[in-house]
């Protein structure tokens, strides 16, 4: 009895831990097709996980927050688009930029406004509401978010692949000159691609501090949004692909927590989902070389 | 051709576009493409003809100047425009999607959709394949672009703009990547598409070509026009003439026709006995991602003191047969000898001991274009000349090197400000040049060049043909793969035809002619059989 609830709380875990990789890989997915190297998605998924705990404490709303969260995601990648496709600085640079200045921002932003070093929680901080869905004990009662992302990864899947925006998408990816003789802008579907990803890094940020938490501690993104650049690269951009990657990430994650009640020191246990993906990446190169 | 209904015609005049800072590549030229007719535009590299029609295609926007399109002025800020108005573009490299199916590339940019946005691919198929049957272009809807042959991409390409009810259709050098065949192939349809009255606008600087497809002729020189002539009674002479400014003697080296007199080839002086200086045994190599091998058991020889071509459509392995020579990919199987050395596993920089080499792409592998003409022309001489470098010292002798590449700008005859100007500052002519010296001042028995007149302007190439031919003479062994066919039949000894990676057909020199090295480039045998209409359809599996 008690092996199958540790395995129930271990899977519960995964699925919470999974989502907001999930959420920013599908963005990122975006990017990926439209050939822009994004590696912004941390820096703006930590902008959303903070503007959303800005949103929720100051309008005492989830709603609001889950929106200052979006907000906050895109105007990071508006700054993205602003540089690297109208300015067309380096993407690689400008998006590291992009990493600093949320890293740094943030924990700046949260000490002057709140007074706090390190995590600021408070009663205010609204958090986003869980839906009790008759889906069994591993994927009921979740924050609603996690079922958005499900139906987001399967809307994006369709959107990529079978609409005029998708197509073009790719278009712009593969071949930018032959979009642009076509009479589409290839800048214009690059920035759309990042906007979208803005705005999905939002919402994953406000996943992180207003649903699997409901705090902001600095640097909360934690290298999550790397990890959903890997996910992006090892399944070629595919959002199922990216789905059943964001569950693996999720279950060694989970499976680290569980391990620490084991006994084992808590740094060994936390790179345990970052080594899996190094391992991962590994794999998969070997059987590109074949 | 007065009782056809008639396209537009197209006006221009007075156009003037000056490319900053001071290069005037359109001088007040005026221009009359009469409705319905086929007008030629033709001049040398830099004459002005692309830059013209990407004034009329609405790519660039001219200084000065008016356009009429049937009747009524004009002015297009983007290709989209132009489309709109029913112009269209071939471009010289095709604008395509590798990955994407032909119906796909066909409407993208111009989707059918549904009101949520998802494309009506039975829609679009239904239309494009109507297109398709009407114009008999042969073509499968769902094959994958990059998977067809550079003639059925074209076909994509004119079906893209009949797709959009294009009437003024612009070919830029369509005839530049093709075989014999599939040139005279495409002529039927442009001359079927001119019938319903569609105006063609052909760019192209082959004269026979020319004279064989149009109704008028436009010659360009220097950003102006010099001539517009209707095609009677016209010869090569006269043309080329209105083209260079001077008379022309066509030497064996351009233009080279069927007619082609083999008496002006130089004999070969090099008896058989001569060794090998390179020799390709079994040669095989797959690339991932790639059906087919990119390379399959391919042997050939090269001899001091004779020039062996390579030919075939692009993209049938002399691509990878010239990097596994050169060391740059590792071939999976077979052997490379170079003057009798096994050199299969050698470094690239022990084969240049052994070789020299001019490259496809001069931006890319041929030289540094922002660095200095000493700079590019010392290039792997700095390791293997010890007059450059000091003596006790690693260090490089600066004016050793100012010397050497003086010499070079003097043989060559570079047309360059100093041997501190940057490579990419000449022009395309002479920055092959500064290539070709390079190569050429290195003294080993094997020369390999890879298309080294690619782009180039009538004189440029005539002086890099001559090299060549001096090279052979001093008993050096060439391998000169080339796209262009009138080049190979001019100066080769034999000729050797790759076909999907494997060596198809040999021809000596004396024998070959467009027609029989045209058919074997195809993958055809000997003699009369399937026609190249069918080609399209096979290799888009």
């Amino acid at each position: 009895m008690a092996a199958t609830d540790l395995a129930i709380e271990l899977l519960r875990a995964s699925v919470l831990a999974a989502t907001p990789v999930l959420l920013a890989a599908v963005g990122g997915a975006y990017t990926y097709f439209a050939n822009v190297f994004n590696i912004a998605m941390e820096g703006m998924m930590l902008i959303g996980a903070f503007t959303a705990v800005v949103g929720s404490y100051f309008a005492r709303s989830w709603a609001v927050g889950l929106a200052a969260g979006v907000a906050g995601g895109l105007v990071a990648a508006a700054l993205f688009v602003l540089f690297a496709v109208a300015l067309r600085t380096d993407e690689f640079v400008t998006g590291t930029a992009i990493n600093m200045l949320a890293l740094g921002g943030t924990t700046y932003a949260l000490r002057q406004m709140f007074g706090v070093r390190g995590a600021f929680m408070s009663s205010q901080i609204r958090a986003l509401p869980r839906w009790d869905l008759p889906f069994g004990p591993v994927l009921g009662g979740h924050p609603f978010l996690v079922y958005m992302a499900l139906v987001l990864t399967l809307l994006a899947e369709w959107h990529i692949r079978r609409t005029r925006f998708g197509m073009r998408l790719r278009a712009a990816g593969e071949d930018p000159k032959t979009l642009d003789a076509a009479g589409v802008s290839s800048s214009a579907m690059k920035a759309w691609s990042i906007m979208i990803s803005g705005a999905l890094c939002g919402l994953a940020g406000a996943y992180l501090s207003l649903g699997y938490v409901r705090l902001f501690s600095e640097n909360m993104s934690n290298g999550r949004g790397w990890i959903s650049l890997a996910a992006i690269i090892l399944t070629r951009g595919r959002p199922l692909g990216i789905l059943v990657m964001s569950l693996a990430f999720g279950l060694f994650d989970g499976m680290g927590m569980s391990l620490q009640g084991a006994g084992i020191p808590a740094q060994l246990t936390q790179m345990l989902p970052y080594v899996a993906t190094l391992a991962a990446l590994r794999i998969y190169s070997l059987r590109q070389k074949l | 051709m007065s009782t056809k209904i008639s396209g537009p015609g197209v006006r221009m005049s007075s156009v003037v576009k000056v490319y900053p800072p001071d290069v005037l590549a359109l001088d007040n030229v005026d221009i009359c493409i009469s409705p319905g007719s086929i007008h030629s535009i033709i001049g040398e590299n830099g004459a002005g003809k692309s830059t013209l029609m990407k004034v009329l295609y609405g790519i660039t926007q001219a200084n000065a100047g008016h356009i009429e399109v049937g009747g009524k002025p004009v002015r297009f800020a983007s290709p989209r425009q132009a489309v709109r108005a029913g112009i269209g573009m071939v471009h010289q490299e095709l604008m395509l999607i590798p990955s994407y199916t032909v119906w796909e590339n066909v409407v993208l940019g111009a989707e059918p959709v549904t009101y949520l946005g998802r494309v009506k691919g039975e829609a679009a198929l239904a239309r494009v394949g109507e297109i398709i049957e009407r114009w008999g272009l042969k073509l499968d809807c769902s094959a994958i672009v990059g998977d067809l042959s550079i003639s059925a991409q074209q076909k994509v390409e004119i079906l893209k703009l009949l797709y959009r009810d294009v009437q003024v259709l612009i070919m830029d050098e369509p005839t530049a990547v093709l075989t014999p065949q599939e040139t005279a192939e495409l002529f039927v349809r442009l001359r079927a598409l001119n019938s319903d009255g569609r105006t063609i606008i052909f760019i192209s600087h082959r004269l026979s070509e020319v004279l064989d497809i149009s109704d008028e002729i436009t010659v360009m020189r220097r950003g102006r026009r010099v001539m517009t002539t209707p095609n009677r009674g016209l010869s090569r002479a006269d043309l080329a003439r209105a083209m260079v400014g001077r008379d022309v003697v066509f030497s064996a080296v351009r233009e080279g026709d069927a007619a082609l007199d083999s008496s002006q080839r130089p004999p070969q002086p090099s008896p058989p006995t001569v060794p090998p200086c390179l020799e390709v045994r079994g040669l095989s190599m797959t690339v991932r991602g790639r059906g087919r091998p990119v390379l399959d058991d391919v042997s050939l020889e090269v001899r001091g003191g004779e020039i062996v071509g390579i030919a075939g459509v692009e993209g049938n392995g002399q691509f990878e047969l010239v990097q596994a020579i050169t060391g740059a990919v590792k071939p999976d199987s077979g052997s490379i000898l170079m003057s009798g050395q096994d050199v299969t596993g050698a470094s690239v920089m022990s084969r240049r001991r052994l070789m020299c080499s001019v490259p496809q792409d001069r931006k890319l592998a041929g030289g540094a274009g922002a660095m200095s003409l000493v700079d590019n022309s010392i290039m792997t001489h700095h390791r293997l000349r010890p007059s450059l470098s000091s003596k006790l010292t690693p260090l490089l002798l600066p004016r050793a090197c100012r010397d050497f590449c003086a010499r070079l700008i003097a043989e060559y005859s570079v047309v360059a400000s100093g041997p501190d100007a940057a490579l990419s500052q000449l022009s395309g002519g002479n920055q092959q040049k500064v290539i070709v010296g390079r190569e050429f001042s290195h003294d080993v028995d094997l020369v390999l060049l890879d298309n080294p007149t690619r782009g180039l302007d009538v004189g440029s190439s005539e002086f890099i043909h001559a090299q060549i031919l001096k090279k052979r003479s001093e008993g050096k062994g060439c391998l000169l793969v080339s796209a262009d066919l009138d080049e190979l039949l001019s100066l080769c000894d034999r000729i050797i035809v790759m076909y999907e990676g494997r060596v198809a057909a040999e021809f000596a020199g004396s024998e070959a002619d467009r027609d029989s090295v045209g058919r074997a480039m195809l993958g055809l045998g000997p003699g009369p059989g399937r026609g190249p209409e069918s080609e399209g359809v096979t290799s888009g599996r």
